[in-house]
C-alpha cells in the first residue's frame, strides 16, 4: 500500500502546486497575498463541471478534457476584472487596505458563485470514470489522478520554462526581484502585474477543474485549498516558484501518509510543521 | 486627562446607556450588547493596528482563549464558574497566548507578520478543532450563565438575565477598558507605539526598545480581546472553533477598518454598526456574504479612514467654513 | 429542574391547572418554522427531501382544514451557515418572529446548540432528523428526564441504527475477524462510531478494530482515507458519514477498487443508492434510520406507506427517503400533540400543555407506530438490509429476501438508562 500513499501524496502536492504556484506569482510580482485566491478555484470547479455536465457524452472523450481548461481561462479571466477594478487601485496603498480588499472580494465572490450557481453539489465524474483504473505494482489505482499528476508537472515545467527563457518571464522575474529597479529600467509594471494575476488566478482555477471529476463543486469548496495553499507557499517561501513545488510535495506527503498511520492529527500536525518553520526560518524554505 | 471637556459627552453617552433596556426589544438589546463586546475588542485591536502600525489577521485567537477559558471552566469546572473567577482567568489566558504567539510575531514586520499572526491562529484553530473529546471539536461547547459574586441566576432564562444585571455588568466592564484604554494611549507608552508606527529607525534612534514596545502592545491587545470573547459568550451561549479562523479574525479587521483606525472611538463605533449590518445582511438575504463583502470594498475604496473618521473630516471643514 | 413537572405528564390529559382560563382557538395560521439543509452538499440528498415532505404535509393538512381550523403557514429556513448561524437563526425566529413551533436540524450539531435554547427562549423545538443520543442522555445512568422541556425529538436517536448494524453482522458475518471504521469528526459521528464499537465488542468480542477514521464534516476528498483503510485490510468498515459526504466518498472508492475485497456497513445509507444510481455497489449493508424505507411497509400491508409514497412522486419525482419520513413524524407530531392538548384545556393550548401532551404521542406514521417518550425522545423499530440491484428499479434496493426488522425493544435504550450502559448490561 505504500505505491498507493506515495501517489496519493503526488496527487494532492500536484494540486497544491498549482494552486500555491499561482499565490506565489501574484506575491511575488505584486507583493500582494490574494486572499481570494480560493473563490478562482472554485469558479474554476465551478465552470468545468457545469460545462461538463452540459455536454456530457456527446462529444468525444478528447474534448472533454480540453473542458477542463475552462476552469483556466474563466478563472484567469475573472482575475483580470478583479485586478483592473480593486488591485490596482491598492499599489500606493499599504498593506492592510490589499488584504482588507482580497477579503471582501472573498466574500463577494462566494455569494457571486451561489448566484450563478445556487446552492447544489456539482458532479462531473466523466473524466474520471473515463480513463479506468491502471496496476500499478499489484494495487488498483485510478487512472485519472496519474493524468492531474502530468497536468501539473506540465504547467510547472511550462512556467519554469516561461520565467526563465521568455522575454516576458524575466520581466516578471525582475519586478518581483526589485520593482522600483524594474519600473526604472521602464518596464510597463501595470500591464505586467496585470498578466502576472491572470497568470496566478489561472492556474487556482486550473486546479479547481482539475479537481472536479473526483470531487463534486460545492460552496465553500475554495476555503480548504487556500488554507492549505497558504500553507505551502510559507513554508516553501513567500514568492518562490522552487518552495511551491516542495512546499507541495511536503504538505501532500504529510497528507497523505498522516492520516494513513496518525488519523487522528490531520490539520493540526500540518500547521505545526508550518509554524516551525516559520519560527526557525520565517522566509520559509526559499524564501528571500 | 479628565480635564478634556470630552469626557463630559462621554458620562452623557454612558447615562443614556443606561436606559437602553427599557427601548429595545430583548433580541435587539441582545445584539447591542455583541456590539459592546466586540467594542472592546475593537479598542483592544486598535492599539496594535492604529496606534501601532501592525495588522494582525489572527487576533480571533485571542478572542477564542477568552472564550475558551469561560466554556471549559464551564464544562470542567462548574463550582468556580462565576464571573469574578471566570473573567480574570480569560484575561490570563489570553494574555498568556499573546506573549507566546506575540514573541514569535514581532520580530517580523509588514507581511511576515501578519502571515505568521494568522499562521497560529489557525494553528489554535486546527487544535481547538481537532480534540474533540476536550473542546467539543467542530461542534463546541455550550456557555450556560454563571453567577456573580454569589448571586444564582438559575431558573432564569438567558434572555432575561441579558436585559438585567448582565447588561450593567457589561457596561461596567466596558466603560473601564474605555477608560484603560484612554490612558493607555495618552501615555508615553501610547506616544512611542506612535512614533513607531510612523517610523521605525527614528524611533529606534531615539531610544525606544521597537520590539519589545511592540510585543507589549500586542499583548495588550491580546488581553482586550480576550476580555471581549469572554464576555462574548454570555450573550452568545455557545463558542466554537470558528473564533480562532482566520475569517472571523478578518471580522475584526473589517470592524475596526469600517469605524476608522485613525480615531480612538473608531473602533467602537465600527463594531456596533458592523454587528448591526451583518446581522441584518443575514436576516433579509441569502446573499449576505454579497452585502458584507461589497460594503468592504467601497469602505475601502471610498472611505479609508472609516465612518469616524469621515464624519471628523466633515466635522473640521464645517468648523473651518464657519470660521 | 424539569422532571418533577414533566412526569407528572400522565396527569396532563386529566386535569386543568387552576386558574386556566379557555383561550378561544385564533382564526390566524400557525407559524411553523421549517429548518433543513436547502443549499450545500447536504442538501440534495437529505435538505430538500426533507423540506419538501414538509411543505407537502402542511398543503394536505391545510386541504383537510389545517390544525384545529388554523392553517399552517411554512416558514422555510436554511440549516446551511454553521452552529452559531442556527444560534442566532432560533433565537431571532423564537423573539422576534414569534413562530409557533420550530421543526427542524438535521445536523446533530445544530442540534446540540439549538435544542437548549428551548428553555433558554420559551420556543417549542421539534428535532426531526438528527441522531446524537446524548443530547437527551445525563451525564450517568439513572438520569432525570426530560432535559429540556420545551424540546423535543420525533424520531429514535442512533442508537438503533447502529446496534441494528452489530445485530446484523453477528447474523450474517459471524466469522469476520477486522472492521475499521470512518466517520466525520463531530458529535454524530463520534457518538455512532461509539455506540458500534460498544455493540460489537458486546456481540462479537473477537473482531478487532484496525483503523478508525475521521474527516470532518464537509470533507471532498476522501482519497487518502479510502487508501488508508484499504491499507488497513478491514473485513467490514461501518460508516455514518451522511449527505453529500456519503456520496462523494463512495463515489471516489468505487473508483479506487474500494468494494472489490471490503464491505461497507453505512449506519444512515437508505438515501444513497438512489442518490449514486445503478453502479451502487451491491451487498453493502444498509440501515434505515428506522425503517424508513419507500418500500417498507409493503405496500399492501401499509396504505399510509403506500399513500406517502405515490403523493411524495407525484409531487416531486423520486421517491422518499428517510428523510422525507422523519419530517412526516416530526409535523405530525405536532399536529397530533396540539389536538391533543386543546382537548385537554378545552382551548387553544400554551406551549407547556403541548408538551405535556406530546409525552406519551403515539401515532400511525407511513413507516409503522412512532411512540414519544417521558424523555422527549421517540422510539422506533429499525431495518437494515443489503443492496441487490433488481431489473424493476434504476438503483440497487434492499433485497427483499433479507429485510432484518429489531423491534423497538430490542434497540432502544429504557427512559434514563444511558444507551452505552444498557449495551453493556446485556446478558
Amino acid at each position: 500500500m505504500w505505491v498507493v500513499y506515495t501517489l496519493n501524496g503526488l496527487y494532492f502536492a500536484a494540486l497544491l502546486f498549482l494552486i500555491s504556484l499561482g499565490l506565489n506569482i501574484i506575491l511575488g510580482v505584486m507583493g500582494i497575498l490574494n486572499l481570494a485566491h480560493g473563490s478562482l478555484y472554485a469558479i474554476g470547479a465551478f465552470i468545468a463541471a457545469w460545462i461538463i455536465i452540459a455536454i456530457g457524452m456527446k462529444v468525444p472523450p478528447f474534448f472533454l478534457y480540453i473542458t477542463l481548461l475552462s476552469g483556466f481561462v474563466l478563472a484567469g479571466f475573472v482575475g483580470f476584472l478583479m485586478e483592473k477594478s480593486l488591485i490596482r487601485f491598492m499599489y500606493k496603498r499599504t498593506l492592510e487596505y490589499q488584504l482588507l480588499l482580497t477579503f471582501g472580494a472573498l466574500m463577494l465572490l462566494e455569494d457571486v458563485i451561489k448566484m450563478i450557481w445556487g446552492g447544489q453539489a456539482y458532479y462531473a465524474s466523466a473524466p474520471f470514470d473515463l480513463l479506468g483504473k491502471v496496476d500499478i505494482g499489484g494495487n488498483i489505482y485510478p487512472t485519472y489522478f496519474l493524468f492531474v499528476m502530468i497536468i501539473a508537472l506540465m504547467a510547472g515545467l511550462f512556467i519554469w520554462l516561461f520565467m526563465s527563457k521568455t522575454k516576458l518571464g524575466i520581466m516578471l522575474r525582475a519586478i518581483s526581484l526589485d520593482r522600483e529597479m524594474a519600473t526604472g529600467l521602464g518596464l510597463d509594471i501595470n500591464r505586467l502585474s496585470t498578466f502576472a494575476f491572470v497568470l496566478g488566478s489561472g492556474l487556482a482555477g486550473l486546479a479547481g477543474a482539475l479537481v472536479v471529476p473526483t470531487t463534486p463543486a460545492l460552496l465553500g469548496f475554495g476555503h480548504e485549498p487556500l488554507i492549505l495553499g497558504f500553507i505551502v507557499v510559507v513554508v516553501g517561501g513567500l514568492g518562490s516558484l522552487k518552495g511551491a513545488l516542495v512546499g507541495a510535495l511536503l504538505v501532500g506527503f504529510t497528507r497523505s501518509f498522516g492520516i494513513a498511520i496518525f488519523p487522528e492529527i490531520e490539520l493540526p500536525l500540518l500547521f505545526l510543521i508550518a509554524g516551525i518553520i516559520l519560527v526557525v526560518k520565517p522566509q520559509g524554505l526559499f524564501g528571500r | 486627562m479628565f480635564k478634556n471637556p470630552r469626557w463630559i459627552l462621554y458620562l452623557l453617552i454612558l447615562i443614556t446607556l443606561l436606559f437602553i433596556p427599557r427601548f429595545l426589544s430583548i433580541h435587539d438589546l441582545m445584539l447591542f450588547e455583541y456590539g459592546i463586546t466586540f467594542a472592546i475588542v475593537g479598542l483592544g485591536f486598535n492599539l496594535l493596528l492604529g496606534y501601532t502600525g501592525l495588522l494582525s489577521f489572527g487576533h480571533g485567537a485571542y478572542f477564542a482563549a477568552g472564550a475558551y477559558t469561560v466554556a471549559m471552566i464551564g464544562k470542567y469546572f462548574p463550582q468556580a464558574y462565576s464571573l469574578e473567577i471566570l473573567i480574570p482567568a480569560a484575561l490570563f489566558f489570553s494574555l498568556v497566548l499573546s506573549i507566546i504567539f506575540g514573541f514569535v510575531c514581532v520580530r517580523h514586520t509588514k507581511i511576515f507578520f501578519s502571515i505568521l499572526a494568522l499562521s497560529l491562529s489557525m494553528l489554535l484553530f486546527a487544535l481547538l478543532f481537532k480534540l474533540y473529546h476536550i473542546t467539543g471539536g467542530s461542534d463546541g461547547l455550550r456557555v450556560p450563565l454563571p453567577t456573580l459574586f454569589g448571586m444564582s441566576f438559575k431558573g432564569i432564562r438567558r434572555p432575561e438575565f441579558l436585559s438585567g444585571t448582565y447588561y450593567y455588568f457589561l457596561l461596567i466592564v466596558f466603560a473601564i477598558s474605555f477608560i484603560v484604554m484612554r490612558g493607555i494611549v495618552s501615555s508615553p507608552f501610547g506616544k512611542a507605539l506612535q512614533a513607531i508606527r510612523d517610523n521605525e529607525v527614528r524611533a529606534e534612534l531615539i531610544g525606544i526598545r521597537v520590539r519589545r514596545y511592540r510585543l507589549y502592545a500586542f499583548c495588550i491587545s491580546g488581553v482586550f480581546v480576550g476580555l471581549g470573547g469572554a464576555l462574548w459568550t454570555f450573550v452568545n451561549g455557545h463558542v466554537t472553533a470558528d473564533l480562532s479562523h482566520w475569517v472571523f479574525s478578518g471580522e475584526i479587521v473589517y470592524m475596526t477598518l469600517l469605524g476608522g483606525f485613525g480615531i480612538f472611538e473608531g473602533p467602537i463605533i465600527g463594531a456596533i454598526i458592523f454587528t448591526y449590518l451583518k446581522l441584518y445582511a443575514m436576516g433579509n438575504t441569502q446573499y449576505w456574504m454579497f452585502v458584507i463583502g461589497a460594503t468592504l470594498i467601497v469602505l475601502v475604496m471610498l472611505l479609508p479612514n472609516g465612518v469616524a473618521g469621515a464624519v471628523s473630516s466633515l466635522w473640521t471643514k464645517i468648523i473651518k467654513k464657519s470660521d | 429542574m424539569g422532571a418533577t413537572a414533566m412526569t407528572a405528564g400522565t396527569l396532563g390529559t386529566a386535569s386543568k391547572a387552576i386558574g386556566q382560563t379557555k383561550k378561544p382557538i385564533p382564526k390566524d395560521p400557525i407559524k411553523i418554522a421549517a429548518i433543513s439543509f436547502l443549499t450545500g452538499a447536504a442538501a440534495a440528498p437529505f435538505g430538500i427531501p426533507g423540506y419538501n415532505t414538509f411543505a407537502m404535509c402542511a398543503d394536505v393538512i391545510n386541504k383537510e382544514g389545517g390544525i384545529l381550523g388554523r392553517k399552517i403557514e411554512l416558514l422555510s429556513k436554511d440549516e446551511a451557515g454553521g452552529v452559531d448561524a442556527q444560534v442566532k437563526l432560533c433565537r431571532k425566529l423564537v423573539l422576534e418572529d414569534k413562530v409557533d413551533v420550530i421543526l427542524g436540524y438535521i445536523s446533530s450539531a445544530s442540534c446540540q446548540a439549538v435544542l437548549p435554547l428551548a428553555d433558554e427562549l420559551g420556543g417549542l423545538i421539534i428535532a426531526y432528523d438528527c441522531g446524537t443520543h446524548e443530547l437527551m442522555e445525563g451525564a450517568k445512568s439513572p438520569y432525570e428526564v426530560p432535559k429540556f422541556k420545551l424540546g423535543f425529538r420525533s424520531k429514535a436517536h442512533l442508537g438503533i441504527d447502529n446496534i441494528g448494524l452489530a445485530l446484523v453482522i453477528k447474523k450474517y458475518f459471524p466469522k469476520i475477524k477486522t472492521i475499521a471504521g470512518i466517520n466525520p469528526d463531530y458529535a454524530w459521528g463520534r457518538e455512532s462510531w461509539q455506540i458500534f464499537e460498544v455493540a460489537m465488542k458486546k456481540l462479537m468480542p473477537q473482531v478487532e478494530v484496525v483503523k478508525t477514521l475521521w474527516p470532518p464534516l464537509g470533507n471532498t476528498d476522501y482519497t487518502a482515507h479510502i487508501s488508508a483503510l484499504m491499507g488497513a485490510k478491514p473485513d467490514i468498515v461501518h460508516s455514518s458519514l451522511w449527505g453529500g459526504d456519503a456520496v462523494t466518498y463512495t463515489k471516489q472508492a468505487m473508483g479506487m477498487g474500494f468494494f472489490k475485497n471490503i464491505k461497507m456497513a453505512y449506519s444512515r445509507g437508505e438515501p444513497y443508492p438512489q442518490e449514486v444510481g445503478k453502479n451502487f455497489p451491491q451487498e453493502q449493508i444498509i440501515c434505515c434510520a428506522g425503517t424508513h424505507y419507500f418500500l417498507y411497509p409493503p405496500h399492501d400491508k401499509s396504505p399510509l406507506n403506500k399513500w406517502f409514497v405515490t403523493e411524495y412522486q407525484k409531487r416531486y419525482g423520486k421517491y422518499p427517503t428517510y428523510p422525507c419520513y422523519h419530517a412526516y413524524q416530526a409535523i405530525y407530531a405536532y399536529k397530533y400533540a396540539v389536538e391533543k392538548a386543546a382537548k385537554a384545556v378545552g382551548g387553544w393550548p400554551e406551549l407547556d400543555d403541548i408538551a405535556k401532551a406530546t409525552v406519551g404521542l403515539s401515532f400511525q406514521t407511513p413507516s409503522g407506530t412512532l411512540t414519544i417518550r417521558e424523555d422527549h425522545n421517540a422510539i422506533e423499530d429499525v431495518l437494515v438490509g443489503f443492496t441487490k440491484l433488481t431489473p424493476k428499479y434504476p438503483f440497487p434496493i434492499l433485497d427483499p429476501k433479507r429485510l432484518e426488522v429489531f423491534p423497538a425493544s430490542q434497540v432502544n435504550a429504557p427512559v434514563g438508562i444511558k444507551t452505552v450502559d444498557w449495551i453493556n448490561s446485556w446478558k
